[in-house]
């Protein structure tokens, strides 16, 4: 069913259609917005946006900056699997992997880099992870840079944990706790 | 030499003072010009509800914007100074003349005080006191058409000329209007003068009310009114430029040039401004105050030194200039733009026949009166 607004389209009247009656109406209108504007500078929406910021609405949260979260031992939680890279739809992501000497059982990235500036914030990436060592929840909200090279994010960027959030233990693999155990 | 000063010391003070008078006269409008181009942006802001320009800053501090005008200006100038290349170099190079001078030699006519008596030399707080000031104030803002001509012909661009087209009609139109307008007062003044014709609105009617323009002429203070915005090109009559869809007579003008313009539009606004509260609103008038202090009508008075009349009578002036340039500010940004057969049809049809009524009112009122 569409909702139907009906119009009332009568004539107008005799002061609506000399005009100036309407425009004091209007002029008054505007100026009392000016003047309450003017004396309660405070009550204006605007946010001035690089100075002070709102919360992020919603999920919105969940799409800002890429972190890769970081264990105890201060290794990455990423077990270089490629699921991300195979899942992302922009081809931003490009991982190497390497082997740590004594772990049979998990791969490391010896490089980790997300191109933001082809990164179009989807989120793939944080879904495909089978360790839950991706994730976009910094809060931080990618800008422009002078120069592409800026854009770059590598391993050593993306690595760190959220302020106050206790260091990731454990991994998905029961093996691999196994050896992390065995570390500590 | 000293010879040469005694024998010409009245003309040499006469130009002092003059040369004195243009100097701070034209910088306070060219100040004041300069503050209106942040305060229609600000003024716009307010009224949608949002802050306005309030970024550029010196060494850290902007004062919510003050700055801007400053950045405005270096940016025009830094802006390339592009000239078509089958552009009529020389008319093009003057056509922005023509749109600012005309708009700035208004400004001699208009008094913005009564006198100043300095070292026993008596002041006219006005630059030239012209016998047929109106009449030259009509002259020159004729004069403004060949910038606006001008500048869509020499730009050999069809937009710029369709443009012209519609800002010449426009304002030889409202032309008429305009100075239909103001017979009824010269008729109430018997003056063209303007600083006899703001003297004149310092009587009282009845005892009581100040012989204001307004309040003998309301009528022809709105048709002015109406008519000068149009003249003055700003919304709900801006078709000739139209910022924002259809395209202006200064559409091929960069940098400066395009900058003499805007500004020329708003030194007309003071100019516009500055006219209405000559002409309708008492010029420097203080309601009741007088030479030698205030006399209320009750008989009570609190006598007042001359300086301080002067400063109240500039201050008044002042005053009234920045009201009507807010109003017209508040009136460009709440009315929607007119279509151009609604505009000559609102001259022709609405203005021109109401302004010719106000002639004849205003002459069997002042014969009734026996004035006449």
């Amino acid at each position: 069913m569409i909702s139907v607004k009906k119009v009332n389209n009568r004539p107008l009247n005799f002061l609506e259609r000399i005009y100036l009656w309407e425009i004091g109406r209007g002029l008054l209108v505007t100026s009392r917005h000016f003047f309450v504007n003017l004396f309660n500078p405070k009550k204006i929406v605007t946010v001035s946006y690089p100075e002070q910021r709102l919360p992020l609405p919603g999920a919105a949260g969940q799409r800002t900056r890429h972190r890769l979260k970081v264990r105890a031992d201060g290794s990455p939680k990423c077990v270089a699997c490629f699921m991300c890279q195979t899942a992302c739809p922009a081809y931003c992501i490009r991982i190497e992997a390497a082997e740590y000497p004594d772990n049979t059982v998990e791969k490391y990235p010896a490089v980790f880099d997300i191109d933001l500036s082809r990164c179009v914030m989807c989120g793939m990436c944080v879904e495909a992870c089978p360790e839950d060592a991706i994730s976009m929840d910094t809060g931080e909200i990618p800008g422009g840079a002078g120069d592409r090279g800026e854009l770059l994010m590598t391993r050593g960027d993306l690595l760190r944990n959220l302020p106050g959030e206790p260091s990731v233990k454990g991994a998905a693999n029961r093996l691999a706790n196994e050896y992390l155990e065995g570390k500590e | 030499m000293i010879e040469f000063f005694e024998a010409n010391k009245d003309i040499l003070l006469f130009t002092l003072a003059a040369g004195l008078k243009v100097l701070v006269f034209m910088g306070g409008i060219m100040g004041f010009a300069a503050l209106l181009t942040l305060a229609e942006r600000k003024v716009s802001a307010l009224m949608q509800d949002r802050v306005g320009p309030n970024r550029a800053s010196v060494f850290g501090f902007a004062f919510n914007g003050l700055f801007h005008p400053i950045a405005d200006a270096i940016k025009m100038i830094m802006k390339e100074d592009f000239v078509p290349g089958r552009a009529e170099k020389l008319l093009f190079t003057l056509a922005p003349f023509f749109a600012l001078v005309p708009v700035l030699a208004l400004f001699a006519v208009i008094p913005f005080g009564d006198y100043v008596m300095v070292f026993g030399y008596q002041l006219d707080l006005q630059i030239a006191d012209l016998p047929l000031g109106l009449f030259l104030v009509l002259a020159l803002s004729g004069m403004a058409i060949y910038g606006v001509f001008l500048a869509g012909w020499a730009s050999k661009n069809n937009f710029a000329l369709l443009g012209a087209m519609r800002g010449a009609a426009q304002m030889v139109s409202y032309e008429v209007v305009l100075g239909l307008t103001l017979v009824g007062l010269l008729m109430i003044y018997g003056s063209a003068n303007l600083q006899d014709m703001v003297r004149a609105q310092g009587r009282l009617l009845f005892g009581a009310v100040p012989a204001w323009g307004v309040v003998l002429q309301p009528f022809a203070f709105i048709l002015f009114l109406i008519a000068a915005i149009a003249e003055n090109k700003r919304t709900p009559f801006d078709l000739v430029e139209g910022e924002s869809e259809i395209i202006g007579y200064f559409m091929e003008y960069s940098s400066m040039r395009f900058a003499a313009f805007m500004f020329a539009e708003f030194v007309e606004i003071i100019l516009v401004s500055m006219l209405a509260a000559t002409l309708f609103f008492g010029g420097w008038q203080v309601p009741y105050l007088y030479e030698t202090g205030f006399i209320f009508p009750g008989g009570s008075a609190l006598p007042l030194d001359h300086y301080l009349v002067s400063a109240l009578q500039v201050g008044s002036f002042s005053v009234k200039t920045v009201f009507f340039s807010w109003f017209l500010l508040v009136v460009r940004w709440t009315l929607p733009r007119f279509r151009f057969d609604q505009l000559m049809g609102l001259c022709w049809k609405a203005l021109l026949p109401l302004a010719l009524l106000n002639i004849l009112l205003t002459g069997a009122a002042l014969v009734a009166l026996g004035k006449l």
